[in-house]
């Protein structure tokens, strides 16, 4: 199975299970939870169900595709459930058998694993789902989002296509993996995982993404004040991706990094209490 | 009868599942005692999805008399003899014969009253009523929501599994209604069955691949563990937390043995056995004391046949170790002298400056701790290692395993051809991690570990960090108990408050706390401190009291005096001695200060006790003032038989002034000498009650 056809198969799976499918968000996210189909959508009382595949970027994780497993780009499987349904675990054990996998020759484990994001103000309960030893997805009851008490409680799993193909090929080298039946892993990120490693770890000019920072927390307090709260939000993923890259450089020190997320967590709060003032009753 | 639970859950933390457990047996023991409900087994077991109570319980609460009183005899009694109509009237009232009732004596008088029977509930009906209480009272220290309810727990609840005598009680929990069936194991066979008893319930779930009972859990995995191990020749590394850990983790526990590249031998055996140990939850193991190049995992799973687990096990941990490598590889480019440039940049702690200004502060600390321990020959390299120890804060390694810090600033220095002294102190200076963990071995070694330890305790008090109940958000207890080990296993002499004093003056004015308070609160908390460890020890409480009474100028003091009366608390004149310390101290209570002048003894029984006061005090003083308690002690022990014959034969409070100033003079010597080896006034002799009982700090 390829990683095209890993993902075919999910969105196959997670369509069945009534969830929507999402196209990929437009702009540099650390982690698919940040994008507005999760953020906006855990806020207000509704139901919600969305499936989508968002690369995940994380610039101190680059080794300029020499290292096996890890990239500063990878690809994620997102799906929220809300609310998180009574059988959610079974459905999900369900979604990996439905990729061929013969779980009773394996060791499933769910293992203690609360996750965090200071940056948008969201925690959740839950565990990093193994698979013989290898960290496969990340299993969530989200409480928290832009510091709002979540309520219904929206369940968060989040694929590693990266790590589930490298088990479904028995590889343990990430750039030999088939995106397809004739496209590599390599073929396709191998140069981008070796330039953006150069990029953020020596190129990126800090000036600039010092400046690109500020411009664009400004930015987003005034679109907050006018009430633009998705444009708001956008600036706000444009800040944590610049103070990502300024981390990558090492141009932050703690006190600095300490500041910096408390300024991005200031202004996402502000977007979702925004956001759900008055939606009570929906 | 038999009672069995299961609370049917989401995976449980292994934290989560050990607390919930001791919840259960006291929640369920206190209120089937308070139900009159006979107890004769409770026994809490788990899986990680399954918390069970079993037990067996009397059928029904035991039965009651009460006596229930009406009118005073004098009112329900006429003259006649017979019941009168206020005596009628309240057997009517409740509902029984008049030739029920009879005289009850109370303390207010004689009344009419009558032995009222109620016979005990049935205990199903005492636990449909109490279950839910008890399941709804657990707590953990990270609760969740999930679906629409607002109800918390650890993870999702999903079936409760509640029989009294093999059927399921009359309750609810939660949504969940007691049921007589339970599935098995998640993937192996999820399958739903009825159970009737807890013998059948263990049976059917091993049947279905669940090992309910902890403790064969534990059994299996150690057997198959010296099962793999029988062919290599090998030994596990032991680690029972992780041991613990895993029990927790699995239903159906599978031991796998897998192996790793030889090549990554090459690494330090630290890096190795953390890489397995806190990302994979692997044993090391062992042979001969070397690593070989082999792990053991536990999987939650019913057979390896195809090798499958064995395998991932092995990938994962591959690249786990090749991160190790690369961090190894890469830390190394930079040496750790560059890197602690870099510390000027990193804060310790916002009102106390970065880690340049600590590494400076351990310098002072440091040297000074050499001269008072004659360890000058050393100070060079505790300077050096002062001002690299917190180097590797800034390296790849620590980043991913912060655990490592100090041991991975002691090999790179060791890589880079530092001194043994430098690297060793390096390596050591976060010891002791705990007080089961061992000190530094090397001199440098502990003395880093103190220096930078109390420099932590001085500067966070100083800024106003106050330990209270549960908050110590600053380690400063583990600090504390750190500094008071190495100490003690060290065998340390030096002026406890003198080395506060230097501590303070190196921190010069970034406290905002005055020195003093400062001071006295660091004096009172190592205090405590020191009475928690000698408590663990084992040592009388009221002993420890005593050691603790001339204070902490030296802290190895301490446990000398309370071993020294520890160790003579059985002489046959421990008891009189202590006795008599008393009674002296009561005497001298709220007595100001007398003058003594030996020519002034009229008595023989005084001049006596001078004489004698003036031998032992001259050969007990030195051994006091170098920790010999013992010799000290059962020198002063002479002193108690002409004591007795001095209150025996001579008034201390004369009516003449002068002679009763002399007598109370003489006794405040003696009493100056006691304070010297103990505060005899905490000690607690046979035919007293406790003079003071307090809770450990």
């Amino acid at each position: 199975m390829s990683v095209q056809d890993l993902i075919l198969n999910l969105h196959k799976f997670w369509a069945a299970q009534g969830c929507y499918l999402a196209q990929t968000y437009d702009l540099e996210v650390g982690a698919g939870t940040m994008t507005p189909d999760t953020f906006f959508r855990v806020l207000d009382r509704r139901p919600w169900k969305v499936g989508y595949v968002q690369p995940s970027r994380r610039p101190t994780d680059g080794r300029y595709g020499e290292n096996p497993n890890r990239v500063q780009k990878h690809f994620q499987y997102q799906v929220i459930m809300k609310p998180s349904p009574d059988d959610i675990q079974d459905i999900y054990v369900r979604s990996l058998a439905s990729l061929g996998i013969a779980l009773e020759d394996h060791d499933l484990r769910f293992d203690e694993d609360n996750w965090e994001s200071p940056t948008i103000g969201a925690w959740g309960v839950g565990w990093q789902v193994l698979l013989d030893g290898l960290e496969i997805t990340q299993f969530t009851y989200f409480q928290q989002c832009g510091g709002i008490e979540l309520s219904p409680v929206p369940v968060e799993i989040t694929y590693g296509l990266e790590r589930l193909e490298m088990f479904l090929e028995q590889k343990d080298d990430i750039y030999d993996l088939d995106w397809s039946s004739d496209v590599t892993y390599r073929d396709l990120r191998h140069r981008e995982e070796r330039e953006f490693s150069e990029y953020n770890f020596t190129a990126a000019d800090v000036d600039t993404l010092r400046r690109a920072f500020q411009a664009s927390a400004k930015e987003a307090a005034r679109l907050i004040a006018r009430g633009l709260l998705l444009p708001a939000y956008d600036m706000c993923l444009k800040c944590s991706h610049n103070f990502n890259l300024l981390d990558s450089r090492r141009a932050i020190s703690v006190t600095e990094r300490v500041k910096m997320i408390a300024e991005i967590r200031a202004l996402v709060n502000a977007i979702a209490r925004k956001f759900t003032a008055g939606k009570e009753e929906a | 009868m038999e009672f069995l639970l299961e609370l049917l859950t989401e995976e449980l933390p292994a934290s989560h599942i050990r607390s919930a457990l001791e919840h259960l047996d006291g929640r369920f023991r206190q209120e089937l005692e308070a139900a009159r409900v006979g107890v004769s087994d409770l026994k809490t077991i788990a899986t990680p999805r399954r918390l069970v109570v079993v037990g067996d319980f009397a059928p029904g609460q035991e039965d009651r008399e009460a006596v229930v009183t009406g009118p005073p005899k004098s009112v329900g009694i006429g003259p006649d003899g017979a019941f009168t109509q206020a005596a009628k009237g309240f057997a009517r009232s409740q509902g029984i014969s008049e030739s029920a009732l009879e005289v009850v004596r109370t303390p207010k008088g004689e009344y009419l009253g009558f032995k009222k029977k109620s016979t005990g509930s049935p205990t199903r009906e005492i636990l449909a009523e109490s279950v839910p209480r008890i399941l709804g009272s657990l707590a953990f220290p990270k609760m969740m929501r999930w679906g629409t309810s607002p109800f918390r727990f650890s993870r999702p609840i999903h079936n409760l599994l509640c029989l009294f005598d093999g059927k399921p009680l009359d309750l609810a929990f939660e949504g969940l209604k007691a049921v007589d069936s339970t599935v098995g194991h998640r993937i192996l066979s999820p399958k739903k069955f009825r159970v009737g008893s807890f013998a059948e319930y263990k049976t059917l779930l091993a049947e279905n691949y669940v090992i309910v009972d902890p403790a064969e859990r534990r059994a299996i995995i150690l057997a198959q563990i010296a099962e793999k191990l029988a062919p290599l020749k090998a030994r596990v590394y032991p680690d029972p937390d992780l041991l613990e850990e895993l029990i927790d983790n699995v239903e159906h526990p599978l031991v796998i043995l897998g192996a790793f590249p030889e090549s990554f031998l090459s690494l330090p055996m630290e890096v190795l056995s953390t890489a397995m140990r806190k990302h994979q939850k692997f044993f090391s193991v062992l042979r001969d004391n070397k690593q070989l190049p082999h792990f053991l995992g536990v999987a939650d799973a019913r057979e390896d046949a195809k090798g499958l687990i064995r395998s991932g096990n092995e990938r994962v941990l591959k690249a786990r170790l090749e991160d190790a490598r690369f961090f190894w590889g890469e830390d190394r480019k930079v040496s750790l002298a560059d890197r602690a440039e870099g510390l000027r940049s990193v804060v310790f702690q916002e009102k106390l400056g970065s880690y340049e200004d600590k590494a400076q502060r351990l310098k002072k600390i440091g040297s000074y701790l050499c001269d008072k321990l004659e360890a000058a020959k050393v100070k060079k390299d505790v300077a050096e290692a002062a001002g690299l120890c917190k180097a590797d804060l800034l390296t790849e390694m620590v980043k991913e395993f912060p655990s490592l810090q100090g041991k991975m600033g002691g090999l790179y220095a060791r890589e880079e051809g530092y001194p043994a002294a430098v690297h060793e102190a390096i390596y050591e200076h976060y010891l002791p991690a705990g007080l089961e963990d061992d000190s530094p071995s090397s001199v440098p070694g502990a003395v880093l570990s103190l220096a930078d330890k109390l420099d932590s305790i001085v500067g966070v008090v100083g800024v106003g960090v106050e330990v209270s109940g549960s908050s110590d958000p600053f380690g400063l207890r583990r600090n504390a108990l750190g500094v008071c080990k190495v100490i003690l296993d060290r065998e340390f002499r030096f002026s406890f408050p003198l080395l506060v004093d230097n501590v303070l003056a190196a921190y010069g004015d970034r406290l905002t706390v005055k020195r003093d308070s400062v001071k006295r609160y660091i004096l009172e908390f190592f205090a405590g401190r020191l009475r928690f460890i000698l408590e663990k020890q084992g040592f009388r409480y009221d002993l420890i009291g005593a050691a603790l009474g001339p204070g902490i100028q030296q802290v190895h003091d301490v446990l000398l005096r309370v071993r020294a009366l520890d160790s003579l608390k059985a002489s046959p004149q421990f008891e009189p001695f202590i006795l008599m310390a008393k009674r002296t101290n009561n005497i001298l209570r709220d007595q100001p200060a007398a003058k003594l002048n030996p020519d002034l003894f009229v008595e023989k029984e005084e001049r006596d006790l001078f004489s004698a006061f003036s031998i032992i005090e001259h050969n007990a003083s030195p051994m006091i003032a170098r920790g010999d308690f013992v010799r000290a002690q059962t020198i002063i022990f002479k002193l108690q038989p002409v004591l007795n014959a001095f209150f025996d034969g001579v008034l201390v409070m004369a009516g003449e002034k002068k002679l009763r100033q002399n007598r109370l003079g003489l006794l405040q010597a003696i009493n100056r000498m006691f304070s010297g080896m103990a505060d005899y006034s905490q000690v607690v002799v046979e035919g007293e009650r406790p003079a003071k009982q307090g809770a450990p700090r």
